[in-house]
C-alpha cells in the first residue's frame, strides 16, 4: 500500500536531483522528477503531488510560468529553490502563489525542516478551518475571528484595527512567505510609496506587544527584504 | 544637467574669466606702465592658463584667436584695427597658437594617464584578491577530492567511523566554501561601481533577528548577547551585504577567538549613526596581525602554513570594502580586558512621523 506524500522536484541538475531524490525518499516521501517546466507541467497533471520543488535557475525557464500555470486552478504548495542574485525571481515567485523558498546552497536539514513545515501547515490550514467564525489555534497563539481577538499564552493583546488584519492575513496563510506588496494590497488596498514603511512600522509594533525579541521570534518571522510569514518551529 | 554640459559650462566660464582679466591687464600694462611690448607675453600667459584648466583643446584653440585678434585690434598698429600684413603680428599669432596647442597636448596626456594608474591600482588589486582566493580554495577542495574519491577506492577497506568522519570533513569544507564564494560574490558585487549596490529601508531590528537565525542554525550551540535600542529604527543599507558583514565578524569569533566564553552582539545609536559591535574574550590579535587588519593580508605573504587565518583576511577585507561602498567605517581592536570588538557603523534613515 502507498500512502507517501508525493513530491515533485523540477530541477535539471542531475547531482542535485540525486540527492534530493535520496534525501526525500529516505524520509519517505514519494519523489518524482522533471529537469524543465514544460515535463513538469505534464507529470503535475497525471499524478497530482503533494508538494513541488521548483528551481528558478532552470535554464531558458521561466519558474513564473509553471507558477501561473498550476495556481490556475490549484492550491498545491510550492517550495522554490533560488539561489543569491535572483531575489527579484524569487519575490515575483512568492507573489505568483509560492509558499516558501530555500537558498542554495541549502543542506540536508534545513531542506527537510521546510518540506515537512509546508506539508504539515498545508494540512492544518484545510483542517482547522480558516474561514470567517472560525478559530485559528497554533500553540500558545490563538485568533478568534469572530470577536477579532488575539490571544497569546491565555492573555488577550490589544492589537489595532490594521495591526489585527495583519495577524489575520498571515495566519489564513500560516506557513507561506506573504511578500510585502502581497500584505499591503490585503491590508491597505493598494500600494504608495510609503507603504512598506507603514508595514514595517506596523510588524514593528506588534512584535513589541507580543515581547517578541530578535532570534526567539516564536511565531511571525521576517525574510528580510522579502516579506513575512507565521510559522511555529514546535511539532 | 549632467556632468559633461556642466563642465563645459565651467570651461567657458574659465576662459572668458581668464581672457577678460588679461584684457584689462593689458590696458593697465599699456595705459599705466606704458609697457605695450609685455602685452602679447600677458596673452601667451592667458592662453597657457586656459589650456591648462580647461578639458581638451577647443578651449584653448579657440582662446587663442580671441587673443589674436584682440592684440591685434586693440594693442598694435593700427589700433583699433585689424591688420595681419606687418610680420609681427603673424609670429606672435603664431607663437599663441604653438603654446595652446602644446599645452593642451600636454594636459590631456596628463589627465589619461592618471586614470591608466587608477585602473592599473585596482586591477593589481583584484589581481591580489584572485591569487589569494585561488589559493585558498585549494585546501578545501584538496581535502574534498581526496576524502570522496579514498571513499570510493577504499570503500570496503575502512571502517564505518572514517567514513563519517571523512564526509564530515567534506561538509565542513563545503560550508566553508560556501561562505568564501559569499564574499567573493559581494567583491565583485561593490567592486563595479557602488551603484550596484541593492539598497532598501531595512529594519534594524529585522535585521539582527534574521543574522541570529543564520547564525543560530550554523552554530547551534553558541549562545549571543544581543542589545539593540528599543526604537524603531531604519538603515538604508544593501540587506545581504551587511548580513555578510555581521556573519563575518560572528563566524570570526566563532572560528578564531580561542577560548571564547562570551560572545556578544552590540547595537548603539549615537547621533545619527548606528553602531554595531561583536565582541568576544578569547585570545585577542597580536600587534602585528592588528597592523593591516582589513587590508586583505594577515600574516606575511609567504604564510601558508595556516590558510584558515589568511581567510580571515579576506573576509575582514570584504568586510571594509563593504562597509565604505555604504559610507560607513568599520573598526577592529583588543578589548582593553581580553578579546576583540569588531565594528561598524552604517548611517541611521530618518524616519517621517506621520
Amino acid at each position: 500500500m502507498n500512502n507517501r506524500y508525493k513530491i515533485l522536484v523540477i530541477e535539471d541538475e542531475e547531482n542535485i536531483i540525486r540527492f534530493v531524490k535520496a534525501l526525500l525518499e529516505s524520509n519517505d516521501y514519494q519523489v518524482l522528477c522533471a529537469n524543465s517546466v514544460e515535463t513538469g507541467l505534464t507529470v503535475f497533471s497525471s499524478h497530482w503531488p503533494d508538494l513541488v520543488i521548483l528551481d528558478l535557475g532552470l535554464p531558458g525557464c521561466d519558474g513564473s510560468q509553471f507558477l501561473r500555470q498550476i495556481r490556475l486552478s490549484y492550491t498545491t504548495p510550492v517550495i522554490v529553490l533560488s539561489a543569491r542574485g535572483e531575489e527579484r525571481d524569487k519575490v515575483e515567485a512568492l507573489d505568483l502563489g509560492a509558499n516558501d523558498y530555500v537558498t542554495k546552497p541549502f543542506g540536508s536539514a534545513e531542506f527537510l525542516a521546510r518540506v515537512r513545515s509546508i506539508l504539515r501547515n498545508n494540512r492544518r490550514c484545510c483542517e482547522e478551518g480558516m474561514l470567517p467564525g472560525g478559530k485559528f489555534v497554533c500553540g500558545d497563539l490563538t485568533i478568534d475571528y469572530d470577536v477579532r481577538r488575539l490571544y497569546l499564552d491565555g492573555q488577550e493583546i490589544r492589537l489595532t484595527q490594521i495591526e489585527y488584519n495583519i495577524m489575520a492575513l498571515l495566519s489564513e496563510h500560516f506557513g507561506k512567505v506573504l511578500t510585502y506588496s502581497a500584505i499591503i494590497k490585503a491590508v491597505w488596498g493598494s500600494a504608495d510609496p510609503g507603504s512598506i514603511k507603514k508595514l514595517q512600522v506596523n510588524m514593528a509594533n506588534i512584535r513589541k506587544k507580543m515581547s517578541q525579541k530578535p532570534g526567539q521570534n516564536k511565531y511571525i518571522h521576517n525574510e528580510l527584504g522579502v516579506g513575512y510569514r507565521m510559522y511555529t518551529d514546535t511539532q | 544637467m549632467n556632468d559633461r554640459n556642466k563642465q563645459i559650462l565651467f570651461d567657458i566660464l574659465r576662459s572668458m574669466c581668464i581672457l577678460t582679466l588679461s584684457f584689462l591687464g593689458s590696458l593697465v600694462v599699456q595705459d599705466v606702465w606704458n609697457a605695450r611690448s609685455l602685452i602679447p607675453s600677458v596673452f601667451v600667459l592667458a592662453v597657457f592658463l586656459v589650456s591648462l584648466l580647461t578639458q581638451g583643446y577647443v578651449f584653448g584653440i579657440l582662446s587663442a584667436l580671441i587673443s589674436v585678434l584682440a592684440v591685434n585690434f586693440a594693442f598694435t598698429f593700427p589700433y583699433f584695427e585689424f591688420n595681419f600684413s606687418i610680420h609681427e603680428n603673424a609670429v606672435s599669432a603664431l607663437i599663441m597658437i604653438v603654446v595652446t596647442t602644446v599645452t593642451s597636448a600636454l594636459t590631456t596626456k596628463l589627465k589619461r594617464q592618471e586614470i591608466i594608474k587608477a585602473e592599473s591600482e585596482k586591477e593589481k588589486m583584484r589581481a591580489n584578491l584572485l591569487r589569494a582566493i585561488s589559493h585558498d580554495l585549494r585546501t578545501p577542495l584538496t581535502s574534498i577530492y581526496g576524502a570522496s574519491s579514498t571513499m570510493i577506492d577504499n570503500y570496503s577497506m575502512l571502517e564505518t567511523d572514517d567514513h563519517i568522519q571523512m564526509l564530515k570533513g567534506i561538509r565542513e569544507d563545503s560550508q566553508w566554501l560556501i561562505r568564501m564564494v559569499e564574499n567573493i560574490l559581494s567583491v565583485t558585487k561593490i567592486d563595479n561601481n557602488n551603484l550596484a549596490l541593492n539598497k532598501n529601508s531595512i529594519v534594524l531590528e529585522e535585521l539582527v533577528d534574521s543574522v541570529l537565525m543564520k547564525f543560530q542554525k550554523l552554530y547551534p550551540e553558541q549562545p549571543i548577547v544581543t542589545e539593540l535600542p528599543e526604537e524603531f529604527i531604519l538603515v538604508s543599507a544593501d540587506a545581504i551585504l551587511v548580513e555578510q558583514v555581521l556573519m563575518n565578524f560572528l563566524e570570526n569569533a566563532v572560528q578564531h577567538a580561542h577560548g571564547m566564553m562570551k560572545l556578544e552582539l552590540l547595537i548603539s545609536v549615537e547621533d545619527e549613526r548606528v553602531l554595531f559591535s561583536v565582541i568576544d574574550d578569547g585570545c585577542g590579535m597580536t600587534a602585528d596581525q592588528k597592523k593591516d587588519l582589513f587590508s586583505g593580508r594577515l600574516g606575511s605573504v609567504q604564510d601558508t602554513s595556516d590558510s584558515k587565518r589568511q581567510f580571515i583576511g579576506i573576509g575582514l577585507s570584504v568586510c571594509a570594502a563593504i562597509i565604505k561602498a555604504h559610507g560607513g567605517q568599520v573598526w577592529g581592536r583588543n578589548n582593553p580586558e581580553r578579546g576583540m570588538e569588531f565594528g561598524f557603523w552604517l548611517e541611521r534613515e530618518k524616519v517621517e512621523d506621520e
